[in-house]
């Protein structure tokens, strides 16, 4: 029960987000409304999956990391304002006029710098390097703690240049950093939720499609026999014998460079690695329908309706195949198992999601983050994704025990 | 049992061609030799490298070249060359052969120590079945098959061998890498088996031992659900509530009785394995850089080294299906209930 | 039957770990899978280099601690005179050392190394025109010599009807003026030939080895160098043992030290000069794992395995106190020492100029690429990518060498980040907002090679143009995608990058030259005859301020007509342990492994 609540959750969650990104989609299109305007429906669209909430790598729950780690925090804040304050300008007398709206421009996800003259900004920005440089001058951070204050100082001019709205947004934006950031300063709690939604979509349509492919095969081949049966099963066969990374590997590869491997359309972007794993999973249930179908096959009623005359094709949908639903749902949750972790480990290997967040592409840029000590990317990927494997693992559990008890494994 | 091998053989073959032909026809969609020869590549290179690999002559007649190569398993000699391409001068048969071995010494271990602790944990889980003891364990097996392989692999690399070094000192482990710890003899036993003459069993263990223990812990959870099944399914038997009745013991039972029967069960299903032995276990070679038949492969598909690739799937499924004939012919001879018709 | 047999063996097994005696031995690291050939003629990467270097030799070498890179002889005994000829034709003496001897091996009579003629340079270098070896190096000296682009084509010829490729058929540029002197005339007095002297594709092998090993002699090294593969050393992808040729003639570690006195005071300091005139090479055996993910060659480091490492930008930040660039005291307290060294790199995301959305040289295409160029923020892409390690210039000439800006700002430049103008720019193209004449936003293809670091550098650009209304289309192909989406013409925009060959910004400035174009390595397909023509005068001209002067109008006019947004260069950094001695890190030349020494006492 608990297993299917989870699972309702990550479907909800994965219905806003597919929900929220389509309206947005649809109302920049047509103006009938604008996401942006609204906070909470914007919260999730895939623009704000990518980006920029802080400084790189912060770690979550608002925890103080190393000093030496703040102090890294707090110069790359100040390099972005350094930058558009430098701003190389040919024309001179502008300068400060184009620094200003440059200043204006930067966000932070919703934080944003409050509304001062630039020469105060100038002023700040300078003081703050000094401190920086002063603190560097002294030694190494970490094993100097009389330093802690100064660092302190910039920490909080810092926090006075970047003024995170009240009210809603302004919980959003602390939400946003609640498991910290990634390498390149991106939300990572967004990114994991946003993830969920790519996960359920490539496990839905990979479970779905190769469920209902294998099984009307698997039933075809075991109700026709003869050369059905045979073509059936030399396709099953020819396919099962390289391990299923080779294959899919092979499948990828066979795909990049076609008109799938374009950005302007994502959607269009996950049909390889749909179309790989469908070829590969279908196999499964295929193989335990068409079993089930030759037992089906010889029960009396199905004699008893051929007897009466009713057609094969017939018999097959109306009678046979509806016998074999619970092998299917079986099939459908395992595959859909199946379906997310292949995708991880393809994302891993560079050959799976290329376009947007995705758990197993936030596994592999966590990886250089592991061997120095900061777990909270991998971490949040590898908790999002358990629960609802975990979810899916005891649903099928579930599912096998009560249709099929004897079932081994 | 040989006609059966013989049909099974027989049968056996158009599901190989059909492999070939779907791999060769999957590698040709974009150009290998294009996608190969990189920068400053003239047209004159391309051409060279497509006319010695014999991509220029029509799909059916290299098609049929390829199945002869298969058919007389030459994958190159020192005179007929048939050499990866990232690395020039050296055939793809050597090179296939060179990464048997890294494999099976990862494999072999990782099969055998799954099997062993996994039969033990399934029995334990069986034999307390529905008590707490069973409860947890397969609520722990749950929980470490919902985790994600690549999360074991890249906590374990860390924290087996970078954390333990520098944490508490201990240097077992190595990062990644691999060095051979058997040497064969130069003369063979009875002129056909070589026989080891060197072991490093450390060398072995600073390397393999690690990945091994990844795998198993990767691997245990699937096969212990699965084996707790099959020693339920036993518990159930009539023979079983006989021995019950009888007043034997209940280790007894477990080990005499049990173990025994459902070893048909238990062989099948290591046998199904075994093929995969040869494939090797992709990720933890690619991460350990073990140079077996999964790294092989990985890094052939990155590297766009087409004949490894496409010798390698041909090679492989043919071994698939051999150990699958093999199996069925096996599985006759320990169940004696199965015929061979 | 098996596992019984593999338990029994088991039970007697006994642990082994081989004892090494008083050899010296150091463990150094390649990052990346390593060499693919040990054929000089059949090598390209880096990689083959640091493998190759060992085993053969070229007949000049770079002088190992001194800075700027100067020229001396290897195999040469002095180094080689040049003189004008009537016809406009260059021709360059050599005279070898005398008593270089082959290492020993099976290929050569009884087994023993024979000494090194002018027989074996011509042989070498004629091994390039060879379609055997596919031309992957005849770049190196195409249109260079007189006669040989014709010997290559008629033996081309010869090899397709069926004939053997002629190894002994004349070539007038080659003249064998006794065992150890002979003369090369080249068509045109090129100074960058002496460069092409130093390239490991251009060492000297022995005519026995290759016929006798044939194709496997890719894998067998039979060099002259200070050191050995013997066979079975080289696990390709995996792992290298180089082992000291016991008879290497004798050639002593180096006095020479940089020109400018603080650097050598920095290299005395280091110790560079603690083993001079001692004889080389050093050590007895070098052992070179391969690392193909960073991490493990990371950890390998600070388990105290590796002598010296790279630091990936990933680690950057644990061994360097990002602010001031110095090493953190955990680990210059274990006295391990930090070294940055500045690449030869030019990256940058190139246009393609035949393309009609984004090439053509009228104002209005310039306009639009200058636009994007001052849309981009490299100093973020720095910061992020590069830990800010990066230095962002003007220009395709890279820091160090002649042609490069004061300071890396050009006089007149398009680099960003500026909206403003970049919008004015934009609008001046006709797609004002990004958006063309009928409303449709302007879509690049823009291509860039996969890997973890590159998919997200792209994802920061995308948000950079986007800031002024323009998309790109992403492809995120590998490397040889890249290179063949370029060749064809595929590609509107890629990101891409050249180190040069040699220290001379002339290696640079050939990537605009038209007669350069794809297939070769000018992928923007610049094509402007006045380029060309002051690219024709520098070629021939010899260092100094005249040619400078014309490197700077050249690379103005690129800067001007903006066929890449650019540029930067990278740092490497190293780090090495303080049992590791005299290595002085370059990424110029690689046969420096001869001058490395270790100190047992402080493992």
């Amino acid at each position: 029960m608990v297993a299917l609540g989870v699972i309702a959750c990550y479907a909800a969650i994965g219905l806003w987000v597919l929900g929220t990104d389509a309206a947005k989609r649809l109302g920049e299109r047509t103006g009938w409304w604008s996401v942006p305007a609204s906070p909470l429906l914007d919260a999730l669209t895939v623009e704000r999956a990518d980006e920029v909430v802080g400084a790189p790598e912060i770690p979550g729950f608002g925890i103080r990391p190393r000093p030496e780690e703040r102090v890294r925090i707090a110069q790359s804040y100040l390099d972005e304002f350094r930058k558009r304050v430098n701003i190389r300008v040919r024309n001179r007398a502008e300068a400060d006029q184009r620094a200003a709206d440059a200043i204006a421009g930067i966000r932070f996800a919703e934080a944003t710098p409050p509304n001062w003259p630039i020469a105060e900004f100038r002023e700040r920005i300078k003081a703050a390097l000094d401190d920086l440089d002063a603190i560097a001058e002294v030694g190494e951070v970490d094993r100097h703690p009389e330093l802690l204050p100064r660092i302190e100082k910039v920490e909080r001019d810092i926090a006075s240049m970047l003024v995170a709205p009240a009210g809603v947004r302004g919980m959003l934006y602390h939400a946003r950093l609640a498991l910290g950031t990634d390498r390149q300063g991106r939300s990572i709690l967004v990114r994991a939720v946003y993830s969920i939604k790519v996960a359920i979509q490539i496990g839905l349509v990979v479970a779905l499609v190769a469920v209902l492919f294998g099984s009307v095969l698997g039933a075809a081949a075991a109700f026709f026999g003869g050369w059905v049966d045979l073509a059936v099963v030399w396709l099953y066969s020819t396919l099962s014998s390289l391990p299923d990374l080779v294959l899919l590997g092979v499948l990828v590869f066979m795909f990049t460079g076609s008109i799938f491997d374009d950005v302007t359309k994502p959607w269009l972007s996950l049909v390889p690695i749909y179309a790989a794993m469908c070829l590969t999973f279908w196999i499964g249930p295929c193989r335990v329908v068409r079993g089930e179908v030759m037992k089906i096959k010889e029960l009396e009623y199905i004699q008893a309706a051929r007897a009466i005359g009713f057609g094969r094709a017939y018999i097959l949908i109306r009678h046979a195949l509806p016998n074999t639903l619970h092998l299917m749902f079986i099939n459908f949750s395992l595959l859909f198992i199946a379906a997310i972790k292949n995708e991880v480990v393809l994302s891993f290997l560079g050959l799976g999601v290329k376009v947007g967040p995705s758990w197993g592409r936030m596994i592999q840029e966590s990886t250089p983050q592991v061997i120095n000590g900061f777990y909270w990317q991998i971490g949040a990927a590898t908790v999002f994704m358990f629960f609802l494997v975990l979810a899916f693992n005891i649903v099928s559990d579930a599912l096998q025990d009560a249709f099929d008890p004897k079932h081994v494994s | 049992m040989w006609s059966f091998i013989a049909r099974r053989l027989l049968a056996s073959i158009p599901v190989y061609l059909g492999i070939i032909l779907i791999v060769m026809a999957a590698l040709r969609v974009s150009d290998p030799v294009n996608a190969y020869l990189g920068k400053n590549a003239t047209k004159e290179q391309i051409e060279l490298k497509r006319h010695a690999m014999g991509l220029d002559r029509p799909f059916a007649a290299q098609y049929v070249e390829f199945l002869g190569r298969i058919v007389t398993l030459d994958f190159g000699t020192q005179t007929r060359r048939y050499e990866s391409w990232k690395y020039e001068g050296q055939n793809v048969g050597k090179k296939l052969a060179e990464a048997i071995g890294p494999s099976l010494s990862i494999t072999l271990p990782e099969l055998c120590l799954t099997t062993l602790v996994s039969i033990t944990i399934g029995m334990l889980s069986a034999y307390y079945r529905g008590r707490w003891i069973d409860r947890w364990l397969m609520f722990l097996v749950v929980l470490g098959m919902s985790v994600s392989v690549l999360v074991f692999i890249v906590l374990g690399q860390k924290f087996g061998s970078s954390w333990l070094k520098s944490a508490l000192g201990i240097g077992w482990f190595a990062a990644s890498g691999y060095e051979p710890w058997l040497a064969w003899s130069k003369e063979p036993l009875w002129g056909v088996l070589p026989y080891p003459t060197r072991f490093a069993l450390g060398t072995w263990a600073h390397y393999c031992l690690l990945p091994v223990l990844i795998y198993v812990v990767v691997a245990i959870g699937y096969d212990t659900r699965f084996y707790r099944a099959v020693m339920v399914e036993e518990t159930t038997r009539d023979y079983i509530t006989t021995a019950i009745a009888k007043g034997a013991s209940k280790p007894k039972i477990m080990f005499a009785h049990m173990l025994k029967n459902a070893l048909i069960p238990i062989i099948t299903r290591v046998m199904i394995t075994l093929p995969f032995l040869i494939a090797g276990s992709i990720l933890l070679e690619y991460q350990f850089r073990i140079p077996g038949m999964g790294k092989l492969i990985i890094d052939a598909i990155k590297d766009r080294d087409f004949p490894i690739i496409q010798t390698f799937t041909a090679v492989f499924a043919g071994v698939f299906i051999l150990s699958n004939i093999l199996t069925d012919v096996l599985y006759a001879l320990v169940d004696p209930r199965v015929r061979l018709s | 039957m098996r596992l019984v047999l593999l338990a029994g063996v088991l039970a007697v097994a006994w642990l082994a770990t081989p004892t090494l005696g008083q050899q010296r031995v150091a463990t150094i690291p390649i990052r990346t899978d390593g060499p693919k050939s040990l054929d000089p003629a059949q090598g390209s990467t880096q990689y083959d280099n640091q493998a190759c270097s060992q085993v053969y030799e070229t007949l000049l070498q770079w002088k190992y601690l001194v800075r700027p890179l100067a020229l001396e002889p290897l195999l040469l005994a002095e180094m080689p005179k040049d003189r004008l000829n009537d016809d406009g034709t260059q021709t360059w003496s050599f005279r070898l050392r005398p008593g270089v001897r082959f290492q020993d091996d099976p290929c050569f009579p009884d087994g023993k190394g024979r000494v090194l003629t002018a027989d074996d340079v011509f042989y070498s270098w004629r091994r390039l025109a060879d379609p055997q070896y596919e031309y992957e190096n005849w770049w190196l000296f195409d249109k260079a010599i007189v006669g040989f682009n014709d010997y290559k084509e008629s033996q081309a010829a010869a090899v397709k009807g069926g004939a053997k490729f002629d190894y002994s058929a004349p070539i007038a540029g080659f003249k064998r003026l006794g065992d150890l002197e002979f003369e090369v005339t080249l068509t045109e007095p090129v100074y960058r030939f002496l460069y092409v002297l130093t390239q490991f594709q251009t060492s000297i092998v022995p005519r026995e080895a290759v016929e006798k090993y044939r194709t496997e002699f890719a894998t067998r090294a039979v060099g002259t160098g200070p050191f050995m593969v013997k066979p079975g050393d080289w696990r390709p992808g995996e792992r290298i043992t180089f082992t000291r040729n016991p008879n290497y003639r004798e050639e002593l570690y180096p006095t020479d030290l940089p020109t400018d006195p603080a650097e050598a005071a920095r290299d005395r300091e280091l110790g560079f000069l603690a083993d001079a005139g001692k004889r080389l090479p050093l050590l007895d055996r070098i052992e070179v794992p391969f690392y193909v993910p960073d991490p493990p060659m990371w950890l390998d480091f600070n388990r105290g395995k590796l002598g010296l490492t790279q630091v990936p930008s990933e680690y950057q930040q644990e061994a360097f106190v990002l602010r001031s660039q110095r090493l953190k005291e955990a680990y210059a307290k274990k006295g391990i020492t930090g070294h940055a060294i500045l690449l030869l790199d030019f990256i940058f995301r190139g246009f393609n100029m035949n393309d009609p959305v984004v090439g053509g040289y009228d104002e209005k295409r310039k306009a639009l690429r200058q636009a994007i160029a001052l849309a981009y923020d490299l100093d973020e892409i720095n910061q992020k990518f590069y830990n800010g390690t990066a230095i962002v210039y003007d220009g395709p000439i890279p820091p160090g060498l002649d042609g490069y800006p004061k300071d890396g700002q050009a006089p007149e430049s398009y680099r960003g980040p500026d909206l403003e103008e970049a919008r004015r720019l934009l609008a001046l193209a006709g797609y004002p907002g990004g958006r063309d004449a009928s409303g449709k936003q302007l879509v690049i293809d823009y291509y860039t090679s996969q890997s973890g670091n590159q998919e997200e550098q792209a994802q920061a650009e995308q948000r950079m143009v986007e800031k002024i209304g323009i998309k790109f289309n992403m492809r995120f192909v590998n490397f040889s995608e890249l290179i063949e989406a370029i060749n064809k013409n595929k590609a509107q925009m890629f990101s891409y990058a050249w180190g040069s060959d040699y220290p001379d910004g002339e290696n640079n400035l050939a990537l605009f030259y038209s007669r350069n174009k794809s297939p070769g390595s000018n992928a923007f397909n610049y094509d402007r005859p006045e380029y060309d023509r002051m690219y024709e005068r520098i070629r021939v001209m010899k260092p100094g301020p005249e040619r400078t002067a014309i490197y700077e109008r050249m690379r103005d006019m690129v800067i001007e007509d903006t066929p890449y947004i650019g540029s930067l260069a990278r740092y490497r950094y190293y780090l090495v342990q303080p049992w590791l001695r005299n290595f002085k890190p370059t990424e110029d030349f690689h046969n420096y492994y001869k001058y490395l020494n270790v100190d047992d006492s402080k493992r």
